[in-house]
């Protein structure tokens, strides 16, 4: 189960004790200069650099790493195919009309346009998984309540966040029992089996959600969640390695702007 | 010590259209007791518990709590349930919040107390199960004992005065049950009323001061667990086992053992009785000494220089923080349940035995090798071992 795997890498990873402010920045940062990058280098630049936090700072397997990132490139590269088809330029390469209305090309404009997208694509992805690799979601709720994010909103998030985990280990068990029992050897049976899981699944998050209120009301709830555990202090070195690589990955926009391809 | 804590009259319960669960039941808990509600599946064992805190309020019948009768408005249930908690069976549905500081904060968050209270209550609470350092976990990475633990912790924040546990050792391994019967002890030893409701026979037995059997919904017989358990026919009434301790007895008893007093609870027990009978056949030696040692007094580091100047000594721990200093300190524990008879029984073997423990337990040891040395008329040396001078290693 993808979630649990993200979530359990988080709250084991090196950069744990790094504060989450200088986290999000990193990752925030990161997004904001691939956005207002103009040429493929510097998002490319990025890339590395958090890749390398991610890998070394983080001490995240390489294998787990790849995995998440290939399955969103995957997607992307399928993006870019169509761009570079579909979009025209001055230099045409190659080009078919298959239909009145339909011209695919591949032009010098068009592989460029797509190139810097990819790039944006795989600098986006990576600070975003950094953040979701270094920055468990128990920590993210610190900065929920300290960003003033309504009380109910993060008390809501907090629950819904216990009870995915609660409700996946059901879902395994229901779904291991129908395994076990070839309730998926065939198209027909697994959309009944799936259709059962998924009954059985709502029957036990109604009971789950029964069982909250129940053990809520045993500990005197009061509309009161408990106060979020101290955010980890902004250290210097942490701190000098962000402004670094926010000032060095702002320098790489500037310095590559418009840059291309071919 | 012996006023009433917890009482119920002629309680009547009925599910919307269901079943009577609870079919008339009286009883009283006395503070400081340790009782043990044994009874089948299906016997209203958890129905029962579910009236101590005010979640279900009996159709007719009369609750109390400390002599007054319960109310069921909000504020007084608030202040029952501060006073009675409640540990359920699954820790899964009890953990409420994302991580283990939040949901033990949980309770005396609710409660009103500041910010540095509620910090306070939770790292008390955690070091007596035993889990400092585990603020920061998310609940669904612990393991199943780890989850009760938590669990507890969270009820123990909100200090009860009575503590209720339905089927505390389910899903706990042999090792983790016993460790939670001694949290139980520990906790009943700092003045807690303990309920624990269960249909293991042999876990309530010799835990218990007293034991209430339960089927069908009603109250078969409530006694010491010695008469409670030993009449077989109660206990085919509700359906469970007699102790093997009892069994045995029993059968010692039909062949011609004479069994006075107090029927055996304990291992201990049971081998004074086989001893006094055959006495002569077996030799005893001089008997060996038990040594206690409280943890939180000695300096680091002077128990394993202790232990190295004694070969053929065995160590046991009593309590989550005797055994964590066990682990900090190397000490290799022989025991780590049932500590105090395991060590008597060394010392009548003529070995010597060493149990590392903490502050309030300390008494508890003299007490127990006292008690068993009056019974039993044998003679076990107890001495305290709390600071040492280098020379006298």
């Amino acid at each position: 189960m993808f979630e649990e795997l993200l979530e359990d890498v988080a709250q084991t990873n090196g950069l744990r004790e790094t504060s989450t402010w200088l986290k999000l920045a990193a990752g925030l940062g990161a997004i904001v200069l691939c956005l207002l990058s103009t040429g493929y280098a510097a998002p490319l630049f990025i890339a590395l650099i958090l890749s390398a936090a991610i890998l070394v700072l983080a001490r995240v397997d390489l294998r787990t790493y790849a995995e998440l990132f290939l399955v969103p490139l995957w997607f992307a590269l399928m993006s870019v195919a169509v761009i570079v088809l579909i979009s025209g330029g001055e230099h045409v390469f190659w080009s078919w009309d298959p239909l009145p209305f339909l011209a695919l090309s591949i032009t010098r404009e068009s592989i460029n346009t797509g190139f810097f997208v990819l790039c944006r694509v795989i600098g986006g992805m990576s600070a975003l998984l950094f953040i979701a690799l270094t920055t468990p979601m128990t920590d993210l709720f610190v900065v929920m309540r300290k960003v003033r994010v309504p009380d109910f909103v993060i008390d809501l998030a907090m629950i819904i966040y216990r009870t995915i985990f609660f409700l996946l280990d059901q879902v395994r068990q229901v779904y291991h029992a129908q395994v076990m029992r070839l309730g998926y050897s065939g198209w027909k049976e697994s959309v009944h089996t799936f259709s059962m899981m998924c009954g059985a699944a709502f029957i036990a998050s109604w009971d789950a959600g029964d069982d909250l209120v129940r053990a809520m009301d045993a500990r005197c709830y009061d509309g009161k969640f408990a106060l979020l555990g101290e955010n980890r202090p902004v250290e210097l070195r942490p701190l000098a390695a962000l402004a670094l690589f926010l000032v060095g990955a702002s320098a790489a926009v500037v310095a590559t702007q418009g840059m291309t391809l071919l | 010590m012996s006023s009433i804590v917890l009482e119920a009259r002629d309680i009547r319960y009925q599910y919307p259209r269901g079943q009577e669960a609870i079919k008339g039941i009286s009883f009283h808990f006395r503070r400081g007791e340790k009782i043990a509600l044994v009874g089948p599946n299906g016997a209203g064992k958890s129905t029962l518990l579910q009236m101590f805190n005010g979640m279900l309020r009996p159709d007719s019948g009369m609750m109390l709590f400390d002599n007054k009768p319960m109310e069921y408005d909000r504020a007084s249930l608030r202040e029952l349930r501060r006073k009675v908690g409640f540990v359920l069976q699954n820790p899964d549905r009890q953990i409420i919040a994302p991580t283990v500081y939040q949901d033990v904060a949980f309770g005396p968050t609710n409660l009103g107390y500041n910010e540095v209270a509620v910090k306070d209550a939770v790292t008390t609470a955690l070091r007596h199960v035993g889990l400092p350092g585990f603020e920061r976990r998310p609940p669904h990475q612990l393991s199943g004992g780890e989850k009760k633990r938590v669990a507890i912790a969270g009820v123990l924040a909100m200090d009860p005065d009575v503590l209720v546990f339905d089927e505390p050792t389910s899903g706990l391994d042999p090792s983790g049950s016993e460790d939670l019967m001694e949290l139980l002890d520990e906790l009943n030893h700092e003045g807690k009323t303990i309920v624990i409701s269960t249909h293991d026979v042999e876990l309530a037995y010799p835990w218990a001061d007293r034991a209430i059997l339960l089927a069908d919904g009603q109250i078969i017989k409530e006694d010491v667990p010695d008469v409670a358990f030993g009449n077989t026919k109660f206990v085919r009434m509700a359906h469970l086992s007699v102790p093997t301790l009892l069994e045995l007895s029993a059968e010692l008893e039909k062949r011609g053992f004479s069994i006075t007093g107090r029927k055996p609870r304990s291992v201990l027990d049971m081998v004074h009785i086989i001893e006094s009978q055959a006495r002569g056949s077996c030799g005893h030696p001089a008997p060996g000494t038990v040594t206690v040692c409280n943890v939180d007094t000695i300096a680091p580091g002077t128990i394993p220089l202790w232990v190295q100047a004694r070969p053929g000594i065995a160590v046991g721990a009593m309590g989550t923080r005797a055994k964590q200093c066990a682990a900090m300190e190397q000490v290799l524990l022989e025991f780590t349940y049932g500590v105090i008879d395991k060590c008597i029984l060394r010392a009548l073997r003529g070995k010597d035995s060493l149990i590392l423990t903490n502050g309030s337990m300390v008494g508890r040891v003299t007490e127990r090798v006292e008690a068993y040395c009056r019974e039993s008329g044998n003679t076990v040396q107890v001495t305290r071992f709390d600071s040492c001078e280098p020379g006298k290693i």
